[in-house]
């Protein structure tokens, strides 16, 4: 899912990088001073295993394969803003760390994974609370990555590079990562449904700036 | 500050340090597998190609000279930890303002 280099017409680009910097600095302000200082660890942790667990591409045979994204995690635990900002951390060290994204394409790759990814999450846990922990999360796991897939097939497929090809972009990429994202929507079910057995305290504490 | 507030939970590092010690085998998997993702298949199909502009400090994952997967896994502590602090220092920043 992470776009590198290459892929992106410029305008497309910068465009994006606009979007995700107007998010993010939204998300900032949202955060700034009301952020309860015993997060501070939980953020950390969120982000670090968020990392980790995106470095474990699932071997899965057949020649399309994907690895945990995790946003829908990062929103459920740390709430939206917080969440983005989370994601938005484990992007730009994976891309000027390792290189994985381009330093183009990072705007976009934002775009996807910490803002389209989790606001659609939070905003299905959200809607879908109420029937249950299992389904919210669940869902919110699979359609957070679905959409940022459907994301990234638009950005592509208005692009030089994949001939502006969007009418076959944007269903490949919905399509194999809807499929894909049922294991991230049991991922994401399983993570909360253990934090809301063990430490039900993360759980419930008011999600920041909702 | 002890290990419990710093790292929310033991069992939360045990799981991060589990994860990032099973990175080489899922690397050996995924190779195997001829690991490719939608995105970079659907670049396929249409004939688009990677123009890489910047490679990273750790290209991939890896440690320039090292073993593959030796080196998967010092970028993967390496990444885990600069992320655990930089996450840190953000929320720290943006808790210590108005906070008290």
């Amino acid at each position: 899912m992470h776009i590198p280099d290459g892929y992106l017409d410029m305008p497309i680009a910068v465009l994006f990088y606009l979007l995700s910097a107007a998010v993010v600095g939204y998300s900032v302000y949202r955060v700034r001073g009301t952020l309860d200082e015993k997060k501070i660890p939980l953020v950390g942790m969120v982000a670090a295993g968020i990392f980790a667990a995106q470095m474990l591409n699932w071997p899965i045979p057949g020649g399309t394969s994907a690895h945990l994204v995790g946003g829908a995690i990062a929103a459920i635990l740390l709430g939206p803003y917080l969440g983005c900002l989370a994601m938005t951390s484990v992007l730009v060290i994976q891309c000027l760390l390792f290189g994985d994204g381009g330093i183009t394409a990072l705007g976009a790759n934002v775009w996807n994974m910490a803002v389209v990814n989790v606001f659609v999450a939070h905003y299905l846990y959200v809607f879908l609370r109420d029937k249950g922990l299992h389904l919210a999360s669940f869902v919110s796991g699979w359609l957070g990555i679905t959409a940022a897939a459907i994301f990234a097939g638009i950005e592509v497929g208005l692009s030089s590079s994949f001939k502006y090809s969007i009418g076959v972009t944007v269903p490949t990429m919905g399509i194999w990562h809807g499929l894909l994202g049922l294991l991230e929507g049991v991922i994401t079910a399983a993570v909360i449904l253990y934090i809301a057995k063990n430490r039900p305290d993360i759980l419930n504490e008011e999600v920041s700036g909702e | 500050m002890n290990i419990q507030e710093v790292f929310c939970s033991r069992k939360a590092l045990t799981v991060i340090l589990v994860l990032i010690a099973l990175s080489p085998l899922f690397a050996y998997a995924a190779e195997a597998v001829n690991y490719s993702e939608p995105l970079e298949n659907t670049a396929e199909e249409v004939g688009a190609e990677e123009h890489p502009v910047y490679s990273g400090v750790l290209p991939d994952y890896t440690v320039p000279g090292l073993d593959p997967y030796v080196g998967t896994l010092i970028a993967g502590l390496v990444g885990t930890f600069i992320t655990l602090f930089l996450a840190y220092a953000l929320s720290w920043f943006m808790a210590a303002k108005k906070g008290k």
